[in-house]
């Protein structure tokens, strides 16, 4: 009973978030529009109830279960891009390898080492 | 014989209407791809999603289950997928006090590097000459699973597409901070881990779990900005370049 009450939240949640993408017509999906409303009212809440922490985790553990129907999608796409792989694989590969060097090279650039204890090698 | 096996194929087609098989199947793969995630020790190279898809993929080829009345009977599924995103908001939430340890590095940071992350990606497979569609589905390539399929339903990109896209994103941000930390001498448990987040989403913050508790609450936190950042940018940037290019 517990976790269905945080279910609830959630759920209240994410129907405000598509009344409101649906209303103002934005681009942005309900789910993640739900997600800023919470984080928000979260932050000016300063905590987080038990029920909701209890649904929003059991959901949270179990996202690899509902992600794949999209994933398994990925074997059944035929001959729908044929001819555009290389394209595809050389940007997943070269763009993530530029994007994780700009990050660490950001990070390290404008984070000074941590006070007190020295990371682990 | 022919008679039974007539018999067992009309008796799957009227399962196949259900949706209790699908969601049956999927939870079978599910469990199977976690059992042999652990069996292989854990390895970076194959997570449980990618294992979980392999196993249902093979079930659903040697049943002989279409895979668009496969899809049709997951979508009871699929529907948890909104409130699973507004869920996100707790974990986002209570590693937001990780932002005031390091709120300079992290402003400088997460918008110039979640913006580069699909710039990189639209640019590149756009040279070599790839679809619109096909870029639509690259884009949201570092943002978390149940985020990027809302920004890719945005976009106009194919979902499946997209979804293998993140996975070998994950994968290889995975490989990539690691080697790249060695050679730029980074070792703050703090930097790998919003990077790992950040780059890598829920395979990249699963492994910055396995470096320490500090390294996994920014992974989740670089996670967390970066599907929020992306999924307000990048369909106004489409929008706005559409418009543009569109004339």
């Amino acid at each position: 009973m517990v976790m269905l009450r945080g279910f609830l939240v959630l759920s209240a949640f994410f129907v405000f978030g598509e009344l409101l993408r649906l209303l103002l017509a934005l681009p942005i999906s309900g789910g993640v529009l739900g997600m800023i409303l919470l984080t928000v009212v979260l932050m000016a809440r300063g905590t987080v109830s038990d029920s909701l922490a209890a649904a929003s985790e059991s959901l949270i553990s179990v996202l690899v279960l509902l992600i794949m129907p999209g994933v398994v999608g990925v074997f059944f796409l035929g001959d729908a891009f044929d001819g555009q792989w290389l394209a595809v694989g050389v940007a997943l590969v070269v763009g993530t390898f530029l994007s994780v060097l700009t990050t660490l090279w950001l990070m390290s650039r404008f984070t000074r080492p941590p006070t007190g204890k020295r990371s682990r090698e | 014989m022919s008679d039974q096996l007539w018999g067992w194929s009309s008796t799957l087609v009227t399962l196949a209407d259900s949706p209790v098989l699908a969601i049956a199947l999927t939870l079978g793969a599910f469990q199977t791809g976690r059992w042999v995630f652990h069996r292989l020790g854990s390895p970076i190279w194959a997570p449980p999603v990618l294992l979980s898809a392999m196993v249902l993929s093979a079930l659903l080829a040697l049943l002989a289950i279409d895979f668009r009345d496969y899809r049709s009977g997951a979508q009871w599924l699929t529907v948890l997928l909104g409130p699973a995103t507004v869920a996100l908001a707790v974990p986002l939430y209570q590693q937001m006090h990780h932002i005031r340890a390091l709120w300079r590095p992290i402003l400088c940071t997460l918008p110039l590097a979640a913006t580069l992350a699909a710039v990189y990606a639209i640019v590149i497979a756009g040279l070599l000459g790839a679809s619109p569609q096909v870029l639509a589905s690259l884009a949201p390539k570092s943002v978390t699973a149940p985020i990027a399929i809302g920004i890719t339903a945005q976009l106009g990109g194919s979902v499946s597409l997209m979804m293998g896209g993140l996975l070998i994103t994950g994968v290889m941000a995975t490989l990539f901070v690691e080697v790249l930390a060695r050679s730029l001498a980074v070792s703050d448990e703090r930097v790998l881990g919003f990077a790992l987040g950040l780059n890598g989403h829920a395979i990249g913050t699963a492994r910055a779990f396995d470096l320490g508790p500090t390294a996994g609450a920014f992974a989740s936190l670089g996670m967390g900005l970066t599907g929020v950042f992306t999924a307000l940018i990048l369909p106004l940037a489409f929008r706005l370049l559409g418009a543009w290019t569109g004339g």
